[in-house]
């Protein structure tokens, strides 16, 4: 076996080495902030009803494949992403992704709100598991010139971006799944798909309310506000915030009830009226063919061409 | 913080997916069927709590509230918290969908203990029930991050240095949670404490459903 290759590098080098990727990274984060910020900001009068998840009616492949055959592909998709392991085929995952958000016409800014969603826990992985892996035989390890025991392990930092690039691509991928279809039309979906019925219904109700009851925080927050209410750090904060939460739910819950009711009185028996019955072409199934294919071959690339590498 | 997808190894995903479907029909059975569509929109409440950031020094960390999930809603916090991590996806706040079962059985399974907990517990006085909430709020987030680090650390010797810091990263939090569910169930106690009895369990008989409702009666 090969023994762990130590590179001695300068003490000046290795924070090179170290800050460079972060300080991009931090770069780029604060960037995608501001551009998320910017655009949720401008429009002042922000429309509270539930905001269609769905572009436009576009006339992508995305948005004309047939919602179980779409659904499927993908997710059986991503699964097989994330067992990925080595970085070249997850990068070949993340151009994939890339070109999938062309293709489905996706919202720039949505993507980009998923992106900002998962940095920090990947970025955790980036910074963390180069100098935390242990160092095993045949590894090559940079350490400072004098400091043994901070070591900058290339087998962590191959690893981490791994998971980087498969995370990214999955996060990303969820965007045409889930957005080129109105919600209920995915959801009624996945009932055909054999998810019980129950679940969609509830997950249309809470994302219906779940706008409702921001609304709702929203108008308590700015009422706070009015009466000079500053968040710090002490437990006059906790305490203000407890009881804001008191509230919300003390409200919510009781909306709840009187929601309920209302369904009720307009005759709800555990059912929704089904959005249109939703037909299967040759092409659908051909799309999910190609789609479950490209997975499969990136699969087999990563077990039996990656050898060595990563 | 959430596991993002292609963290976990296949085994642990498919497991996770694998409990958490076990839990989640469990939940369900423990919740009145009639009562799921409440569930969900109370679940929308929960999601917004979530959304509030509490200022942490230079820093500001956001609520998990696995433990007041629990406390308030009994065995059907599972379902609320599965729920939730599918809001997620949907609403752009998180990746992927390969690892929700893995999330689910991460916040979850602290909300069910912490409903145990709470109801066991909490006893007839206010600051008692305050001081129960307080520390089941404590117990979830604490327990969601230790399950956080096990999970991580299932990937093997490489990911311990990265469990070590996720679990590191959550005491502040475990404080802050502790302390802002104390205040909450204290807020409770005092302006409807029926709340504080679990509302949607099987069996249970909740305060809102005193006349017996019969579907047949409409139209």
């Amino acid at each position: 076996m090969a023994d762990v290759v130590h590179i001695v590098l300068p003490a000046w080098q290795f924070a090179a080495i170290l800050a460079g990727p972060l300080i991009l990274l931090a770069a780029a984060a604060a960037g995608l902030r501001f551009l998320v910020r910017r655009r949720s900001v401008s429009g002042e009068d922000r429309d509270w009803s539930v905001p269609p998840l769905a572009d436009s009616a576009g006339a992508t492949l995305f948005h004309r494949w047939d919602v179980r055959c779409k659904i499927t592909a993908l997710l059986a998709y991503s699964f097989l992403v994330a067992a990925l392991e080595h970085v070249t085929p997850t990068l070949a995952a993340l151009a994939v992704s890339l070109l999938a958000l062309v293709l489905a016409r996706s919202s720039l800014v949505r993507a980009l709100t998923r992106l900002l969603a998962v940095t920090g826990f990947l970025v955790m992985f980036l910074v963390v598991m180069p100098l935390s892996a242990p160092a095993l035989p045949g590894d090559t390890v940079l350490v400072i010139d004098g400091v043994d025991w901070l070591g900058f392990n290339l087998r962590g930092l191959y690893k981490a971006l791994a998971i980087a690039c498969k995370g990214v691509a999955i996060a990303l991928l969820m965007e045409p799944l889930l957005t080129t279809a109105p919600l209920p039309v995915t959801l009624h979906g996945l009932t055909r798909l054999g998810i019980p019925d129950m679940v969609g219904q509830m997950v249309l109700l809470s994302h219906r309310y779940l706008h409702v009851f921001r609304h709702e925080a929203e108008r308590m927050a700015a009422g706070m506000r009015v009466r000079g209410f500053r968040k710090r750090t002490d437990i006059e904060t906790l305490r203000a915030v407890a009881n804001f939460l008191g509230m919300l739910f003390v409200r919510s819950f009781e909306r709840t009830e009187r929601v309920f009711d209302a369904m009720r009185a307009r005759g709800y028996r555990g059912r929704f009226p089904a959005p249109e019955e939703p037909r299967m072409q040759a092409k659908d199934l051909l799309l999910t063919g190609a789609w479950l294919a490209l997975g499969i071959t990136l699969i087999l690339w990563d077990r039996f061409f990656q050898q060595g590498s990563g | 913080m959430h596991i993002s997808d292609g963290v976990l190894p296949m085994s642990v995903t498919v497991g996770g997916y694998a409990a958490s479907a076990a839990l989640a029909a469990w939940s369900a059975r423990r919740t009145r069927s009639e009562t799921l569509p409440k569930v969900a929109v109370v679940t929308a409440a929960f999601f917004v709590a979530s959304l509030i950031h509490i200022p942490f020094g230079p820093t500001s960390v956001h609520l998990l509230i696995p433990g007041l999930a629990g406390a308030l809603l009994g065995p059907s916090a599972f379902l609320a918290v599965g729920l939730g991590l599918l809001l997620q996806s949907i609403l752009f706040q998180f990746g992927g969908l390969t690892a929700l079962g893995a999330n689910a059985l991460m916040m979850g399974v602290p909300a069910l203990i912490c409903g145990v907990f709470f109801q066991r517990l909490k006893g007839r006085t206010r600051s008692r029930q305050s001081i129960v909430g307080g520390i089941a709020g404590a117990l979830g987030t604490a327990m969601a991050a230790l399950i956080l680090a096990l999970l991580l650390a299932a990937g093997g010797e490489d990911f311990f240095g990265v469990a070590k810091i996720a679990l590191a990263a959550h005491v502040p939090v475990i404080l802050i949670e502790g302390a802002v569910s104390a205040f909450t169930i204290g807020f409770l106690a005092r302006v409807k404490p029926e709340m504080l009895e679990p509302v949607f369990a099987s069996g249970a008989d909740g305060t809102h459903d005193t006349a017996p409702r019969d579907p047949s009666a409409h139209g």
